[in-house]
């Protein structure tokens, strides 16, 4: 019995496992209680809606696994979707429109992480502001109305060509995620990256350059939304000011579902898209059941809370697990370093 | 905290100048307002609008939402903790009290009402942040995405429209109760010195400062650390229901999204007015110089003619300029502190 309970947890505590349980779970739930929910067109049409959301989930993952925040994802997407259809529908050919998004994005990327890490601000503080900025020059570029109307077929059939029985932007989406992940576990930089995010301490000591590592994370962060908003613009061949507002509220949550310790240092890029994947499925699922749509932001919040809570809990699990004779330990000692000065 | 002590026998003039150095080396809200004078009268002689009797009324009444919220984000800051929540808890208050009144609530079970939510959502706040230990910016940002989400659903996007009564029009500051003076203005002057006194002349206030400066600290000598901070966002959430109270008499309609991006004001003010994302610094008066740090910026856009859309530019730069500024402020202030002790 006992062999089977520290089993159990055992299994429970490979990275990923509660995450793709959970989100066995919700699918099995939804396709049982709405039989339309399981159907493969209506898949397909919800997932490929939902590809930002994925690839700002990565390139967030990866911030916060190098010991970041980056909240400007959401508001970088939506301005590079501006920008990159901006350039399309000025004539530009497609592939500069795209290095145009991806551009906008990497400059966010790169002025969030020379800030954060030169002037050592704040992190949540720093992309606040940018988001805002972000924000605010979509306004500007939109000038109140939206932009629409590219007639590049090139730039548009980035998002809908088919490949496989799949939109080419799924197939981008899934590359992507794959890559980073190979970059964070097979590659020395990718390892160097995690180790940064563990405790700058300890990393110090090892003599990597944790500022210049933090910020090649921001730098994919911000390109990879500036990807993801030239593939939302080619998508929809519109962008409106305000768009992909309170993204980056879905993609902390998906980071957290999928296990990414905000703490830094711990989690992936697979289990952080599998977080995602349960949220957009938990609002697709929704929203075939007849409830308003609008209850998304709520779900989401709550869906924040109970990653984090889990977390911490199953990090303390983690730490009885190590001590099978629990000594008598002050109460103070688990607990983990307070969120002073982040 | 040194105070200068009115028994000192008449300070020579290098004794003043020293201490006056020192005051405003501690507190860069002084730097800040010396800049603002600075602007305005530039302002003043440029452009012609700007000195009106009208035009400075117009800063004063536009300033009052974000006062509220940069008042009860200053105390948080003090006691080492961060609320992104205030715009949403400010936006669902409002909308508490409209459809209150438009159930035919009298006004005062409306604005209890409004400060029970505000209060409500500060508690859980500082409950999940002490009790569950979950990092500060990260609760409040669900409870932002979960106050505002609530508002959303519950008004399915739809503004709330007709609650306005003669006496919400004094409380919203769109009527004058004597000469440019509103209702406004006497409740951010009375909240300000209330919570002023609070903090700066009662040894409960002190303790909020010690909990912010250092919580080992504080805890050792005997302070309840968990209480102060859910405190603390109990004042925040209580400030955010008043400010949502205010913000529903100055637009007369409720649109659910009307809180979207104040929680950067708020921060922003409240940074600009030397307290620390650090904990353990801040005063009420520099959230305020903050407040009106901000309102002059967007009013100076208007005047000069910049489109309306920079404004989310220009604040979210404030905001990263006046972190930066804070940090440079505190680093210049010790680096001379150590030179002079």
């Amino acid at each position: 019995m006992k062999n089977f309970r520290s089993g159990a947890a055992r299994f429970l505590g490979i990275e990923g496992v509660p995450i793709l349980l959970a989100f066995t779970a919700v699918a099995i739930g939804f396709a049982l209680a709405v039989p339309s929910f399981a159907d493969g067109d209506s898949v397909k049409y919800y997932l490929n809606e939902e590809v930002p959301i994925f690839i700002i989930t990565a390139g967030l993952a990866l911030v916060i696994i190098a010991g970041g925040i980056d909240l400007s994802v959401g508001a970088v997407l939506g301005l590079s979707a501006g920008t990159s259809l901006w350039a399309s529908m000025h004539g530009f050919n497609p592939l500069v429109s795209v290095l145009v998004g991806v551009g906008t994005g990497l400059v966010f990327g790169l002025i969030n992480g020379l800030v954060i890490v030169k002037f050592r601000l704040s992190d949540f503080i720093v992309t606040l502001g940018t988001l805002n900025v972000a924000a605010g020059l979509l306004v500007v570029l939109t000038d109140h109305v939206q932009l629409v109307g590219t007639r590049d077929e090139t730039f548009l059939g980035l998002a809908s060509s088919s490949v496989g029985g799949l939109t080419s932007a799924m197939v981008l989406t899934v590359l992507v995620i794959v890559a980073l992940h190979l970059v964070l576990v097979k590659t020395g930089i990718g390892r160097r990256i995690r180790a940064s995010g563990m405790g700058s301490a300890p990393a110090l000591v090892a003599g990597l350059d944790v500022g210049r590592l933090k910020i090649y994370a921001y730098l994919v962060s911000g390109g990879l939304a500036g990807f993801g908003g030239v593939l939302l613009a080619a998508r929809l061949n519109s962008v409106q000011a305000g768009m992909a507002g309170g993204y980056e509220l879905i993609a902390v949550a998906a980071a957290v579902l999928g296990g990414v310790s905000l703490a830094g240092g711990r989690g992936g890029i697979w289990q952080a898209a599998l977080g995602a994947l349960l949220l957009v499925t938990l609002k697709q699922g929704f929203r075939l059941m007849g409830v308003d749509p609008l209850i998304f932001s709520i779900i989401t919040g709550v869906c924040i809370l109970v990653g984090v809570i889990v977390d911490r809990g199953a990090r303390r699990f983690a730490l009885t697990l190590r001590t099978p004779q629990p000594v008598q330990a002050p109460a103070g000692e688990l607990q983990p370093a307070t969120s002073k000065g982040r | 905290m040194i105070t200068l002590t009115p028994e000192r026998v008449s300070p020579t003039t290098n004794e003043r100048v020293s201490a006056l150095r020192v005051r405003i080396l501690r507190d860069p809200s002084f730097g800040i307002l010396a800049l603002l004078v600075v602007v305005c009268g530039v302002m003043a002689f440029t452009e012609p609008t700007f000195a009106t009797a009208g035009n400075l009324t117009n800063i004063i009444n536009a300033m009052m939402t974000v006062s509220f919220l940069a008042i009860g984000m200053t105390v948080v800051l003090i006691a080492g903790g961060l609320d992104l929540s205030v715009g949403s808890v400010m936006a669902l208050s409002a909308g508490v009290v409209a459809s209150c009144l438009n159930n035919g609530m009298p006004l005062a079970v409306a604005f209890v009402a409004a400060l029970g939510v505000g209060a409500g959502i500060g508690l859980v706040n500082g409950l999940l942040i002490t009790k569950l230990g979950i990092p500060d910016f990260i609760a409040t940002l669900a409870m932002l995405g979960l106050a505002g989400g609530f508002l959303l659903y519950w008004t399915a996007g739809v503004p709330i429209l007709g609650y306005m009564t003669d006496a919400y029009y004094y409380i919203g500051g769109l009527r004058q109760i004597a000469g440019p003076v509103t209702v406004p203005m006497l409740l951010v002057l009375a909240v300000g010195v209330a919570v002023s006194i609070l903090l700066r002349r009662t040894t409960y206030g002190v303790k909020f400062y010690a909990v912010g400066s250092s919580p080992t600290g504080a805890k050792n000598a005997g302070i309840r650390v968990d209480r102060i901070k859910i405190a603390a966002y109990v004042i925040s959430g209580l400030m955010a229901a008043i400010a949502g109270i205010h913000i529903a008499g100055r637009t007369t309609t409720v649109p659910p999204l009307i809180g979207n991006g104040y929680e950067i004001s708020a921060i922003a003010a409240a940074v600009i007015g030397g307290a620390s994302l650090f904990g353990g610094k801040g005063r009420v008066i520099g959230a305020l110089v903050g407040a009106l740090t901000l309102t002059l910026t967007r009013n100076i856009i208007n005047l000069t003619g910049v489109e309306s859309s920079w404004q989310a530019v220009v604040t979210g730069l404030v905001l990263i300029l006046a972190v930066l500024a804070n940090q440079a402020w505190s680093g210049i202030a010790r680096s001379i502190g150590a030179s002079r002790s």
